[in-house]
């Protein structure tokens, strides 16, 4: 045993010895506990991409390790985690975290390291102005409010559309975001509603909706308050409207709803629309893992993209990758992704197009009509 | 939106939605004030009693596979056992301890079966799946302009007059409705005319606890929603609603159901949707500070 355990250690040494030139890419969220099927996509995502930088010869030479931390999505972790990356020298920038809360967390920690960290899925809006060493390849939740907004008057020709929110600082924001365009679009809207989370009776506000008359209800929420409101706005027999939310809808908890068929959400990529630079990406994907990636799997697997990209540009200073991210500013510098073109504005938060998807049949499919 | 014909029948349905929600907060005040009036104890594990039945009418259809009507007479029968065996293990043994002792208990006891809720059937929202209901629920029987009816909505009410009806025939016809009352009265004197105090106290336990049960297989139906926490707010409002009619009186607490139910939805359709709590507490508020005892409750000087 003693043997075993002696060799082992010294493997260990070896082997790390072997990998001293190694270039680390840490990847923080949530891999186990309750929101570990976020976290799936990503870690899947990142060590393939890692696997296919070490295939086509690693960056300038060096082989990538991919380092997968989990955090739980878990704030307290989350900032456990950002104080041992920001203390080791061999981490040059962070692929993380999952959710804004755990974002947030650890933003403060990096910020005073000086060391860059590219978020694949945290939208809260304050995360891109707190710090100037965080950048994120996915939208903000304001920006979905405005994407909707857009995406309800030019695909779907909606005119007269209700709002349905709850009094939340997530769902406001989209609230508002949304109205602010439907206004400069010229899209009317007729109502706008609130509810409380405990809520489970929404036939009061839906029997407004209905005398109203809308072409389509807006529901900035998530979903276990959401297939409440369609199934009882049916009830009410309002059968000629559409539903449709931002990503707190998009949830498998709609799928069991047989009345939410039709209802639409904002994603940050589709396989089906995704367009010719992804179809490596996912066919490769589909090998390794035996399914299709979602939408967390293209981001982390465009933010390992993005992290080697600016590692073999600026070499492995953090400040200067930093600066180097900071410079992808225009359409024409964008990084060209498997989830379209990431480029960051002066916040480093990015400004990418949103995909539509919605429910048929009892399943997630692209909707027909896309706003690219 | 703007004619006389649309903004009526805009009143007629939130009408009918108030009076279908005030049915539910009836029934669930009903074993509130039933308790209230037999031992004087606010039983604050009665909404766990509502979402058990709630669940357990769910996991018969689902996962039993039983017709709608037997699960739903097997889950009144299985809550009314519930509420017995619930008077018998933290109540009974606190009959002489103060009364703080007992409604600490019935706190204790309303986390507890909360969290046994969240253990067997997890947190998330669960929903019956179409094809398992009669297909008359989810049907319109009745729809003039824009004033929709659902088969549902009649066969809530319905069934909350009917068993409102039969407890009143109870309490006020038979025995042991005598003996209750008897009970709510003077509890020595009714153990000295040769009643069987624990004998009534099991029975009104009973009875209110089948109401409930039967509350939350309904609200279960009606927005297709069955939490581990949806017993907390239920109980609540339906808690106000008793004290709005004045607790320890059965019709009171039918008549404040639906006065709640209806300053709810009007509240929330009329003045403001995300001040409807508000809405309906001021109302029970407003109510009690003019008439303290409730809308017809007993006057306070009557009892100790």
């Amino acid at each position: 045993m003693k043997r075993i355990a002696c060799f082992l250690i010294a493997w260990c040494l070896l082997t790390g010895a072997a990998w001293a030139d190694s270039i680390k890419i840490p990847v923080a969220a949530a891999f186990t506990g309750q929101l570990a099927s976020f976290g799936e996509g990503i870690k899947n995502a990142a060590i393939l991409k890692g696997e296919e930088i070490n295939a086509a010869g690693g960056i300038n030479g060096t082989r990538v390790e991919i380092v997968l931390e989990d955090e739980l999505c878990d704030p307290k972790e989350a900032a456990t985690v950002a104080t041992k990356l920001a203390n080791d020298p061999k981490v040059p920038i962070v692929i993380g975290h999952l959710c804004s809360s755990a974002t947030l967390a650890a933003l403060p920690i990096y910020r005073d390291a000086k060391l860059p960290a590219i978020s694949p899925a945290s939208t809260n809006v304050s995360i891109g102005k707190m710090s100037p060493f965080y950048f994120r390849n996915v939208y903000k939740d304001d920006f979905q409010g405005l994407f909707l907004a857009k995406y309800a008057k030019l695909a779907r020709g909606f005119q007269k559309v209700a709002v349905f929110y709850e009094v939340n600082d997530y769902s406001m924001g989209l609230m508002l975001a949304f109205m602010k365009e439907a206004k400069e679009l010229g899209i009317k809207v007729l109502g706008t509603e609130a509810y409380t989370s405990d809520t489970t009776d929404f036939k009061p506000q839906l029997t407004k909706f209905k005398m109203m008359k809308p072409d389509a209800v807006f529901i900035p929420g998530y979903a276990p308050q959401a297939t409440l409101i369609v199934s009882q706005a049916r009830g009410l027999g309002m059968k000629i409207v559409a539903f449709f939310g931002a990503d707190g809808l998009d949830d498998d908890l709609m799928l069991k709803n047989p009345d939410a068929e039709g209802l639409f959400v904002t994603t940050p990529f589709l396989p089906d629309k995704a367009g010719p630079q992804a179809a490596g990406f996912i066919k490769a994907y589909k090998a390794k893992y035996g399914k299709e990636p979602n939408w967390f799997a293209a981001n982390a697997y465009d933010g390992v993209g993005i992290a080697a990209q600016a590692i073999a540009a600026a070499g492995p200073d953090r400040v200067k990758i930093r600066d180097y991210l900071a410079s992808i500013d225009s359409k024409e510098k964008a990084y060209k992704g498997v989830a379209g073109n990431t480029y960051f504005d002066k916040n480093g938060d990015c400004l990418k197009d949103a995909f539509v998807k919605e429910i048929k049949d009892g399943k997630w499919v692209s909707a027909e009509k896309q706003l690219q | 939106m703007n004619s006389l014909l649309d903004q009526s029948s805009l009143f007629l349905q939130q009408l009918v939605n108030g009076i279908t929600l005030g049915g539910v907060y009836a029934l669930i005040a009903v074993g509130y004030t039933m308790v209230y009036g037999v031992i004087q104890l606010i039983n604050f594990a009665h909404g766990e009693i509502y979402m058990l039945g709630a669940f357990l009418a769910y996991s018969m259809v689902t996962v039993l596979g039983l017709p709608f009507l037997a699960a739903f007479i097997l889950t009144i029968l299985i809550c009314s056992g519930f509420g017995i065996i619930l008077d018998f293990i933290a109540y009974r043994p606190l009959r002489k301890a103060p009364r703080l002792a007992a409604l600490i208990t019935a706190i204790g006891m309303s986390i507890f079966l909360q969290n046994l809720a969240m253990m067997i059937w997890g947190s998330q929202i669960k929903s019956y799946p179409r094809d398992v209901l009669p297909e008359i629920f989810s049907k319109t029987a009745w729809n003039v302009g824009d004033v929709t009816l659902s088969w549902l909505q009649i066969f809530m009410l319905v069934i909350t007059i009917v068993s409102m009806a039969i407890l009143h025939l109870v309490i006020h016809r038979t025995r042991i409705g005598t003996a209750m009352r008897a009970v709510s009265q003077d509890k020595t004197t009714s153990a000295l005319m040769g009643i069987g105090v624990n004998r009534v106290i099991s029975f009104t336990f009973a009875v209110g606890s089948a109401m409930g049960g039967m509350a939350g297989i309904l609200v279960g139906l009606y927005y297709n929603a069955i939490f581990p926490t949806m017993g907390y707010i239920a109980g609540i409002k339906a808690f106000a609603a008793a004290v709005l009619g004045g607790i320890g009186s059965v019709p009171g607490a039918m008549l404040g159901g639906g006065v709640l139910g209806i300053a709810e939805v009007i509240g929330a359709g009329y003045i403001s949707s995300e001040y409807r709590d508000g809405i309906s507490y001021a109302v029970m508020i407003a109510v009690i500070l003019f008439k303290p005892a409730g809308l017809i409750g007993r006057q306070i000087g009557e009892k100790a």
